[in-house]
């Protein structure tokens, strides 16, 4: 029976090939994505164990809460006397890692736009991990030297100036040495040293380290070594042995992959789950039109086990076929996720592919699970077929069994996504909590449609065809009658890509919604017409280009913006913002709900302004004090003197500071923002041009935008994540392309002998291929439409727990309908060799055909 | 190799009947729109007959056929076949009485067109995991006149060679009764001759059992016997004269 299975597989190549096609594409993307992040997370073990190869313990600063960029605070240089008196020690030198920009002579970033650079600075040899291949380390205040790989991005050689920025002015330096990290590869990021102190000064942390290490005598363990160290020194620091260093900051990279991992993973699965319906479609078909075959086998005694292993058997070397494409091709599609993240700023480290026994195994489960399940109902039927199928003259279907189970798993199913939905409706939960159980119903829902999908489709394939079948003429009228032939084939095929279109219209639609919400937040909060930013929007900038910004002619007022995380007793992890309140009222439009501008002049150390959000959850009211926990570890009490709406986006966060008290507490010594205010009667675009000019050279990374332009940019951010997540999509629609054309094949050679008649009482070839292709448009328009409708639906409801967060939907007609036309157009696209197949049958061949 | 053959107990000629059918009722549908298609039919097949029925269309053959294979079951009545009670077997059970005891030859050959013309021969063996005595397959094969064919595949056979494949696969379990059901129907007058005389050997030569449902006077004149029904009834049960006496007594029928 198995060869008969291999025999029978084999002689339906193509129908086989295309099935595993329909799954090739989710394995790639699995498999892909673990060959990538392996590849990814080995690069980074090995910079960081390179690291700390000489080091035997490190000593840094304790995280005392989560911040969004990871960092943790720098302590005092006293340290650094107790660690050398602890008996064992026999090297320790402080250090500074800290991000900053590393330019070229001119002013131009040396590196991508949103790959990290790094200030750090010269280890004593027993310590330092960097190999100079060119030059030596700096020893004079103004030299510096930089990672090979960076120097060759920039076109930079020994003796060549480059300019460094940290929370001050750019200062140049003179290259003298180029370095490496053994054969470790940084990615798109790059590391320049300086001297110490020098290092110290560019990033702010004057008599300050991020970081002490520590080689210990031969005779003593590193254990040992950390342990006596730990003994002198404070809770605040944490002490480590090198490799548990390494480990930590390498689980710590990890960790924020994982967000990526899971989101290209996620996109496999989608991928898989429509390339489940393509695989169920296909099964089902093929099942049909074996019906008398399993009949003559059942006839001939085999049993209905034999008949089930044989439809299973297919479904399994179909599975395997195409988890070794799939894993072939991820491998492949690792190079090219790599290239595609790097062409959306994101560069990662990496040397050559790391493929690991787990992504084989993995994909192949996976390829051969998903394979095997889609092929499982279809299975059953076949052996529901009863041996009196093999002597009836014309090849019964063997009828969709089962209705009330499909029916039952539709209706939990959707029961289900109702309740999810309604909890958080009725029950006003708000922001990411209820938009999880959205998003999870929306599922929930999405699922029970597909399955319930073929008794919808009789009124829907009506409504869609009607101009088809208007004014296509009899083609049309045919085709449209051809598509409700088998509804439960129709069905699933447009299920398929009703899944991808939904997921693309939702994510097109809340792309919208948060281009407009942050275009609202900008127009309702900002006064000043003139922004500076940091390089792309994620880097700080010096506070002193703030200042300077100040000086210059036609300027009112200019007012910097920090922000960081702090945690408030009876509400976590909050987001902390400062403002200057000298200036604060002219640049910033602060809505307040309790108490008065004047309030915001008054911000003092010891003051705050909270968010009405915060106020309810942490119960505090005007005067009310509190104590929020912050990065560097202090607990500065502060006292409510005014309240602010919530919401925005959580522009000012949830709580407001004076610029002093960031400073001091907080440990936040740039800003993210500057905002300036021009003059009245000043032409903003004048006074624009005046500050560029004044900061070009100082601080050559300060962005200086309009209102305009800080929109456009952003906007630029959210469509540049749009885009990547439109391609990852695409995977999946095509996929449901893939669907359509084998099942218009399928059918067309289920139907030779009624095409042979068409064509021999005078239908042209032509015409032929028209209602083929007409079929296609139908199914890819009931497809798309019906994903459209679920998109907006969805991205409506999911809007509703995030109103409170400040986010506006908006729908974006002219793209919404775009998708629907291309739809139709990769209907047609789809049909092309179907279409050409079926014109080109033989008539007299077709009407003999048996 | 012994379990591939019938048992002997129903090879012997003066035992009972190999099937036999008892007040065999069949209806289709309900109330009104019921169907009689058998109504009170009993008939016995003895050991080493050639069995034709016949009957115009409508008249309830295919459905005794079915019926005595096991492919259908009657609203009432008893069918057993080498003694053993057939209408309440489960679909395990009638699998395995499939596998030891029926062979079947259909009108549309049913040959699978991936196999060559002796794996489809072998098929039924395959299918149980039996070894194939090859001796036999030999012979089967020289018996349909295919030795030199064995590789070809059905799509490189003529029509009649088909058939001829699918009656050497009924016969390679050695069944205790052969159906065929409109064999010659598909087939023109020459390769239809060739068929009927195989069937006939087969009876005459391996002493086998067949019962044929035709519609074809030529056909049913090849056999031993010659049972006809009309309306759901036995109304004819003789050994066949001639074809046109067959032709005859069709028109009686009407």
């Amino acid at each position: 029976m198995l060869g008969l299975t291999l025999k029978s597989l084999l002689a339906r190549k193509w129908r086989s090939a295309m099935t595993a096609l329909a799954v090739v594409f989710g394995i790639a993307l699995v498999a892909g994505t673990y060959v990538l992040t392996d590849t990814t997370n080995q690069a980074f073990d090995e910079i960081f164990v390179k690291s700390n190869e000489k080091i035997d313990v490190t000593i840094t600063g304790r995280e005392r809460v989560d911040q969004p960029d990871g960092s943790v605070p720098a302590f005092p240089e006293r340290y650094l006397g107790e660690v050398r008196a602890v008996d064992g020690v026999s090297d320790a030198a402080g250090s500074v890692f800290t991000p900053g920009s590393i330019l070229n002579d001119k002013g131009k970033s040396t590196g991508a736009p949103f790959a990290p650079q790094f200030i750090s600075s010269v280890l004593p040899v027993r310590l330092e991990a960097l190999d100079y291949v060119e030059g030596r380390p700096p020893r004079k205040p103004n030299e510096a030297a930089l990672d090979e790989a960076a120097a060759e991005r920039g076109g930079l050689r020994v003796g060549d100036t480059i300019r460094l920025v940290g929370t001050g002015a750019a200062r140049p330096y003179r290259l003298v040495g180029l370095t490496r990290l053994g054969s470790a590869s940084f990615g798109g990021s790059s590391i320049s040293q300086v001297i110490l102190p020098v290092a110290q000064r560019i990033t702010g942390k004057r008599g300050e380290f991020d970081q002490i290490s520590v080689a210990g005598r031969d005779s003593i363990s590193p254990e040992e070594l950390k342990r006596r160290i730990a003994a002198v020194l404070p809770e605040s620091l944490l002490v480590e042995t090198g490799t548990e260093n390494a480990e930590r900051q390498a689980s710590d990279v990890r960790d924020g992959l994982s967000f990526l991992t899971i989101a290209l993973f996620a996109f496999g699965a989608i991928s898989l789950f429509v390339g489940s319906f393509v695989i169920f479609n296909v099964f089902s078909i093929t099942v049909a039109q074996r019906t008398r075959e399993f009949g003559m086998l059942r006839t001939l005694g085999a049993s209905r086990r034999q008949i089930l292993r044989n439809v299973l058997v297919e479904g399994l070397v179909i599975g395997l076929v195409a988890s070794v494409f799939g894993v072939l091709v991820g491998i492949g599609l690792a190079e090219g996720l790599s290239a595609l993240l790097s062409g959306f700023g994101i560069d990662l480290p990496g040397n050559s592919l790391v493929v690991v026994p787990r992504t084989v195994i993995v994909s192949f489960l996976i390829g051969v699970g998903v394979t095997l399940v889609s092929s499982m109902i279809p299975a059953v039927r076949a052996t529901r077929v009863p041996p009196i199928a093999a002597l009836s003259e014309d090849v019964l279907q063997a009828g969709s069994t089962r209705l009330w189970i499909r029916g039952l798993v539709s209706f939990v199913l959707g029961v289900a996504g109702v309740a999810l939905i309604a909890w958080v409706l009725v029950g006003n939960i708000e922001g990411g909590a209820g938009a999880a159980r959205i998003g999870a119903g929306a599922v929930c829902l999405v699922v029970s449609i597909a399955i319930f999908s073929p008794r919808l489709i009789q009124p829907l394939v009506r409504v869609i065809g009607w101009p088809i079948a208007r004014f296509g003429g009899l083609t049309g009228k045919l085709a449209r009658e051809n598509s409700l032939r088998t509804p439960a084939r129709t069905a699933v095929t447009s299920a398929a890509l009703m899944i991808g279109i939904a997921l693309v219209a939702f994510v097109t639609i809340f792309a919208s919604g948060l281009n407009s919400s942050v275009t609202d937040v900008i127009a309702q909060n900002v006064r000043g017409q003139i922004i500076l930013q940091g390089p792309g929007g994620f880097v700080e900038i010096p506070p002193e280009a703030v200042r300077d910004a100040e000086t210059v002619q036609g300027v009112e007022a200019a007012s910097g913006v920090r922000y960081t995380q702090a945690r408030v007793p009876r509400a976590g992890g909050t987001a902390v913002a400062s403002v200057d309140p000298r200036s604060v009222d002219r640049v910033l439009e602060i809505d307040l709900v309790e108490g008065t501008q004047a309030d915001l002049r008054a911000l003092a150390p010891g003051r705050a302004v909270i968010g009405q959000k915060l106020a309810d959850e942490a119960r505090l009211g005007l005067g009310d004090r509190f104590r929020p926990l912050t990065k560097t570890g202090r607990r500065p009490e502060l006292e409510v003197t005014a309240i602010m709406a919530s919401g925005n986006l959580d522009f000012l966060g949830e709580v407001v500071v004076s610029e002093t008290q960031m400073d001091r507490d907080f440990g936040v010594k740039a800003d993210f923002f500057g905002f300036v205010r021009v003059k009245p009667g000043q032409d903003v675009e004048k006074v624009k041009d005046r500050i560029s000019r004044t900061l070009d050279r100082p601080y050559p990374t300060v962005e200086v935008l309009n209102q305009d332009e800080l929109e456009q940019r952003q906007r630029e951010q959210i469509n540049a994540i749009l885009a990547l997540i439109y391609v990852l999509l695409a995977l999946a629609v095509v996929v449901s392309l893939v669907g359509i054309v084998v099942t218009l094949i399928l059918s067309i050679y289920e139907r030779t002998r009624e095409l042979g008649m068409l064509r021999a009482v005078g239908m042209s070839r032509r015409q032929v291929k028209r209602m083929i292709r007409f079929e296609a448009v139908i199914t890819a328009v009931l497809g798309a439409s019906a994903g459209l409708v679920l998109g907006i639906v969805f991205a409506f409801l999911m809007g509703i727990p995030l109103e409170g967060e400040g986010f506006v939907l908006s729908y974006p007609i002219p793209t919404l309908v775009a998708i629907l036309v291309l739809s139709a157009l990769a209907g047609v696209l789809a049909s092309v060799y179907p279409a050409r197949k079926a014109a080109r049958l033989d008539v007299l061949e077709a009407i003999s055909y048996e | 190799m012994e379990s591939a053959l019938p048992s002997t107990e129903s090879s012997d000629p003066s035992g009972s009947p190999v099937v036999s059918a008892r007040g065999l009722e069949r209806i289709y549908g309900e109330g009104e729109a019921s169907v009689r298609a058998l109504d009170g039919v009993d008939v016995d097949f003895d050991h080493g007959l050639f069995t034709s029925i016949m009957g115009p269309s409508g008249s309830g053959k295919s459905t005794l056929m079915h019926i005595l294979a096991g492919l259908d079951r009657p609203t009432a009545g008893t069918v057993q076949i080498d003694g053993v009670e057939i209408t309440d077997l489960d679909d395990a059970d009638l699998t395995q009485l499939r596998r030891d005891k029926l062979g079947f030859v259909f009108q549309f050959f049913n040959l699978l067109p991936v196999l060559t013309a002796e794996e489809n021969v072998v098929l039924p063996l395959t299918i149980a995991r039996r070894k194939p005595d090859q001796e036999w397959v030999d012979q089967l094969m020289e018996t349909v006149g295919l030795a030199d064919r064995k590789t070809h595949r059905p799509a490189e056979l003529s029509g009649g060679q088909q058939q001829r494949v699918a009656i050497a696969r009924a016969l390679v379990t050695r069944p205790s009764v052969l159906f065929a059901d409109e064999p010659t129907g598909n087939l023109d007058s020459e390769s239809s001759h060739q068929v009927l005389q195989l069937l006939r050997s087969a009876v005459d030569e391996f002493g086998q059992t067949v019962i044929m449902v035709t519609h074809e006077p030529d056909a049913a004149a090849h056999g031993d016997r010659l049972i006809a029904l009309r309306d759901g009834r036995l109304v004819h049960d003789a050994p066949p004269v001639s074809a046109d006496a067959v032709i005859e007594l069709l028109k009686t029928l009407g």
